[in-house]
């Protein structure tokens, strides 16, 4: 199918939840009780309208006559590359608070560097990782004034 | 004429100030930086620097900003100019004839021009800037609550539609972008939107999360797919006397004029950006050379008119801003939040209430623009370093610094899985060719617009009626219909064209 017909159909399906979603939201205790929801409930109408405009433009072209090496392409190896970094990155929002910044830092960066510059360049991928760290959290923290999570060893 | 000169005489003492004139510097210099390194442009960098400049006053906030802008503006061609890469959109004008250029040897010639014809663009629209600021604010002054719900159904709406192509998809992206502001407690009735239960949504998702998310997490993403086969280009770093013949200068002096003026006006147009201010200058000036089969082989004009008319186009962006309170574009709107967040209100009473600190940022863009020329001639060859570091090593330090970014804001970890799902959809976005500056001009004034939406019905008792009675109203709104048009118009024009040519 088009690429474009993928992303009508997204939109409506989106539209219509957030719509449904809409009609449910609690009213405003004084003034106008409708107040809250007129201005999503116009999102919702026109997110399926301006999907649906798109489904029927694609589909007068013809839902499959498109150019199939011009649609988006997911190789496998990128893919893995971009879960991977997700994943540390949802591993990062786990022990920010608890490992405080430089350590939860230097873990997150030093294992993104292993997978994206390579095992094989470790002393160089550590030697960035460390310097970074404490760079970023030496600014951060004396020069900005901002207040990081610091690590349970009292140091950083 | 009076009131402006003392107006700017006290901007120019408030930009000096020690704290100003640094940042001033760091931020035309970083700018400069980031503006060189492909993929991320003004847009990225602001948005990933923005949390710096909570700790700052707001003037020297909005001074660093601004200097990143333009030196981003500046630097973008460095890239194009030795790699053939662009630094972003705006600059891809500059690899036609820049990278001609250096690879005949005259790089030295095309980073100078480029650095001069920057130089002057920028002035000439700051000066212009300077004169229209006022009368426009003053204009502004007129504008209701409805007179501003249709003034940012225009901006959003030019924005979306900036191609024929991409008409639906853009507005897509705004509505979704317009979405994404109503989640969290009803500004006006407390009461709690689609927040799910959680009590992390109710503060509402932080624009800055969207713009971080959706341009720097998103465009680090897409790079993780090539990264690891991906070549760094050797990047030439040794060069002789940066600078231009009398001749070259002679060529380029009516360009860089010419095309300064047509940039302007395209920057203060919601939607148009640098890319199409650049695409225009050089087209205009290929249709005016007397030697046409010149560009694109290294004519010294092809790169100095992008280049002018693309800076002066990102001093007109900053006019609608300052002086509506309406960004026209995705660097502005970033620009637009962070005056939210320093509580400053944008628009025509920034110069009543906060003279100081429009006056300093407007004078601030004159000096910058002599600090980029200084950053970008003399220096050029030590700052093209950087683009030796190559892409795996890069990302993963920028994707560090985007969740550093995001945790100044709220002080919270849940904004990071905000942070990934937003890259992911920008991922996603960039995948399906979907324009992602909608979004987020839409999730800036978002909140806004359904204010003023708001008030408007209040004033009204529910009556649409109000959107359609003030002449500013109704010129606003042919404005809308004109720019959702004008793609279609443009593309019929350009048949016809074909077809008279065949």
């Amino acid at each position: 199918m088009r690429p474009n017909a993928w992303v009508a159909i997204t939109a409506i399906i989106f539209g219509i939840a957030y719509g449904a979603q809409a009609t449910g939201l609690p009213r405003a205790p004084i003034g106008n009780p409708m107040a809250p929801v007129y201005f999503p409930m116009g999102l919702a109408i026109l997110m399926v309208l301006f999907g649906a405009m798109l489904f029927f433009f694609e589909a007068r072209k013809g839902l499959n006559s498109d150019d199939k090496s011009k649609r988006p392409q997911f190789h496998f190896a990128g893919m893995k590359l971009i879960l991977i970094v997700i994943a540390l990155c949802l591993l990062y929002t786990v022990t920010f608070d608890r490992l405080g910044f430089v350590l939860s830092t230097m873990i997150f960066l030093m294992a993104m560097l292993t997978f994206i510059n390579g095992k094989e360049r470790t002393i160089a991928n550590a030697v960035i990782t460390i310097c970074y760290s404490i760079g970023m959290w030496y600014v951060f923290v004396n020069v900005f004034q901002l207040a990081l999570p610091s690590s349970p060893l009292g140091i950083f | 004429m009076g009131e402006i000169a003392s107006h700017l005489l006290n901007g120019l003492s408030i930009a000096l100030t020690p704290t100003n004139a640094l940042w001033l510097v760091l931020g035309s210099a970083l700018g400069t930086v980031l503006g060189m390194l492909p993929g991320l442009g003004p847009t990225t960098g602001i948005a990933l620097l923005l949390p710096l400049t909570f700790s700052m006053q707001p003037t020297t906030a909005l001074i660093a900003m601004c200097s990143i802008y333009y030196g981003a503006m500046f630097g973008g061609s460095r890239s194009s100019i030795l790699l053939n890469v662009p630094g972003d959109g705006a600059a891809v004008a500059s690899c036609f004839d820049g990278y001609p250029m250096a690879q005949q040897g005259r790089a030295e010639a095309a980073l100078a021009i480029s650095a001069i014809a920057s130089f002057i663009g920028g002035l000439l629209a700051t000066v212009a800037f300077v004169l229209i600021a006022i009368p426009m604010a003053r204009f502004a002054l007129k504008f209701g609550p409805p007179e501003y719900f249709v003034l940012m159904i225009f901006a959003l709406a030019a924005t979306a539609a900036i191609s024929k192509a991409a008409l639906l998809k853009g507005m897509i992206a705004m509505i979704l972008g317009l979405m994404l502001t109503t989640v969290g407690l009803d500004h006006q009735s407390g009461m709690p939107r689609f927040t799910f239960g959680l009590s992390e949504l109710q503060g509402g998702i932080d624009f800055v999360i969207v713009i971080i998310g959706i341009f720097g997490i998103g465009e680090v993403f897409e790079n993780l797919e090539h990264i690891a086969r991906a070549v760094v280009k050797p990047v030439q770093t040794k060069f002789g006397r940066i600078w231009i013949s009398m001749e070259d200068w002679k060529r380029c002096v009516w360009p860089i004029l010419r095309q300064a003026p047509i940039g302007f006006i395209i920057g203060i147009l919601p939607g148009a950006g640098g890319t199409i201010a650049a695409m225009m200058a050089y087209n205009n000036e290929k249709q005016l050379s007397k030697h046409p089969e010149e560009f694109g082989h290294g004519a010294i004009e092809g790169l100095a008119a992008p280049e002018s008319a693309n800076n002066a186009c990102s001093v007109g962006a900053m006019i609608p801003m300052f002086t509506l309170g309406v960004p026209g574009s995705g660097t502005t709107a970033v620009m637009l939040g962070a005056l939210l967040i320093m509580g400053l209100q944008p628009g025509p009473l920034l110069f009543q209430h906060n003279p100081d600190i429009a006056w300093g940022v407007i004078a601030s863009m004159i000096l910058g623009n002599f600090v980029c020329a200084l950053i970008n001639l003399p220096l050029a060859g030590l700052l093209v370093r950087v683009l030796s570091v190559p892409g795996r090593i890069l990302y993963p330090i920028i994707v560090v610094l985007a969740f550093l970014g995001v945790y100044t804001i709220n002080f919270a970890v849940a904004d990071f899985i905000l942070l990934t799902i937003l890259g992911f959809v920008g991922y996603l976005m960039k995948k399906f060719k979907i324009p992602t500056a909608p979004l987020i001009l839409a999730s800036v004034v978002g909140s806004m617009m359904e204010e003023t939406f708001r008030q408007s019905m209040m004033l009204t008792n529910t009556s649409f009626g109000i959107f359609f009675r003030s002449p500013i109203c109704m010129v606003l709104w042919a404005l809308t219909i004109a720019s959702i048009a004008w793609p279609f118009i443009s593309e019929a024009r350009a048949k016809k064209k074909t077809a008279t040519a065949a």
